[in-house]
């Protein structure tokens, strides 16, 4: 190889190249059969990169796509409070140590062997460890009855935000509105990737702060 | 597309799954096929927010992978990472097995592409698969032309030895 060698896709280009310097590197092709070989090889490897042909992903990544432009929407809390009922502490305090149970009792079976690994064991787990706890599958979600008692308390919390000073729903509004997105887009995500072990932890994560805000609330609303 | 721009979810669906094929490609070459589903997302999320700034003096599709060779390059800027990625090792095809020949010269070419060092490969990727110009890349990637011309060079070289190893060259 030889200094021109450097210059042969500048010269297979010709961008920016001015007269004098093609000429220079043409007056050495035409003796140096080398650097010719080599400008062929080139123009070989530039043709088939004009051949590559596209392929699609694997997996429809649709869903995830739809969370995310979704999340961008808020959804106002006062939205949700279709209609006011009548609320007692007793009835809140019980609807968040529901929804406290529910979040408890998310479970993951192990598809090898069965085995029961709770989610807080998987969450603490080194990295590597994590990793080959990778084939695990969801199950005992109760996503119908988690999402009963959330509504619940929402729709308790809004019949009885009147009690809260103005400033602490604006906080409550904005703090569950933030984990409801994340929610969402776990729960997008993990409908074309149910057994995604970080979606679930995502998920299980999200799930536990909106009960312990629901929980804050709820003391809240006692005090008041 | 203009229903799209107006907040159309379906019809943003439909933009997406037209340039899929496309985007996917140019992110999965680019990135070296690290995270490309991930990034491919990031690109059309991208899409979705700037949708309102395509103002049609390019093909859509133009603007959209301009687009989404932005969103890799954003992924990988660092200056220290930048610095590596434009060295890295030249002799990763003459170390390495003969690859071993699928039959399929187009997947044993993208494959090759997979190997070259970041910075490399990029460059190659916006040139010769996708026809950018030095200075154009040169702006993207924010080095001189002259950067972006020897990196090309460096790619192609490279390319060249994969080629003539499946050859037995």
């Amino acid at each position: 190889m030889d200094a021109y060698t450097d210059r042969l896709s500048e010269y297979l280009d010709g961008e920016d190249l001015d007269s004098s310097d093609r000429a220079e590197i043409e007056d050495h092709l035409e003796g140096c059969p080398a650097c010719r070989a080599v400008l062929a090889e080139l123009r070989d490897v530039t043709a088939r990169a004009g051949t590559l042909h596209d392929g699609t992903p694997e997996g429809d990544l649709w869903p995830g796509i739809a969370a995310r432009i979704d999340s961008a929407r808020t959804i106002p809390f006062t939205a949700r409070a279709a209609r006011r009922i009548s609320f007692t502490i007793p009835q809140l305090v019980a609807a968040s140590l529901a929804l406290m149970l529910l979040s408890g009792a998310v479970v993951w079976v192990s598809r090898i062997g069965g085995t029961r690994v709770d989610i807080e064991s998987i969450a603490a787990a080194p990295g590597r460890d994590r990793r080959a706890i990778a084939d695990v599958a969801m199950a005992d979600f109760a996503d119908a009855q988690y999402d009963e008692a959330v509504a619940d308390l929402e729709e308790a919390l809004a019949a009885g935000r009147d009690t809260l000073d103005p400033q602490t729903v604006r906080v409550l509004e904005d703090n569950l509105g933030a984990i409801d997105r994340a929610i969402e887009q776990s729960r997008q995500a993990l409908g074309a990737d149910p057994a995604n072990l970080f979606l679930n932890t995502h998920l299980a994560a999200a799930r536990q702060r909106k009960l312990a805000l629901l929980r804050s609330a709820t003391a809240l609303a006692t005090k008041g | 597309m203009a229903s799209a721009a107006a907040g159309d979810v379906r019809a943003f669906e439909r933009l997406y799954r037209t340039h899929l094929a496309r985007v996917h490609s140019l992110v999965r070459r680019m990135a070296g096929g690290r995270d490309t589903d991930e990034l491919t997302q990031d690109v059309f999320v991208r899409v979705w927010q700037k949708l309102g700034t395509f103002r049609g003096d390019s093909a859509f599709g133009t603007w959209l992978h301009r687009l989404a060779a932005n969103v890799v390059i954003e992924k990988f800027r660092s200056e220290a990472l930048r610095r590596r990625r434009l060295s890295g090792d030249d002799t990763v095809f003459d170390r390495l097995a003969a690859p071993r020949q699928s039959g399929d010269v187009s997947m044993d070419f993208e494959a090759a592409l997979e190997k070259l060092p970041d910075g490399a490969r990029e460059i190659f990727v916006l040139h010769d698969v996708e026809g950018y110009k030095h200075r154009e890349i040169a702006t993207m990637l924010e080095i001189s032309a002259g950067t972006s011309k020897a990196q090309l060079h460096r790619a192609r070289m490279m390319l060249r030895r994969h080629l003539n190893a499946r050859c037995g060259v």
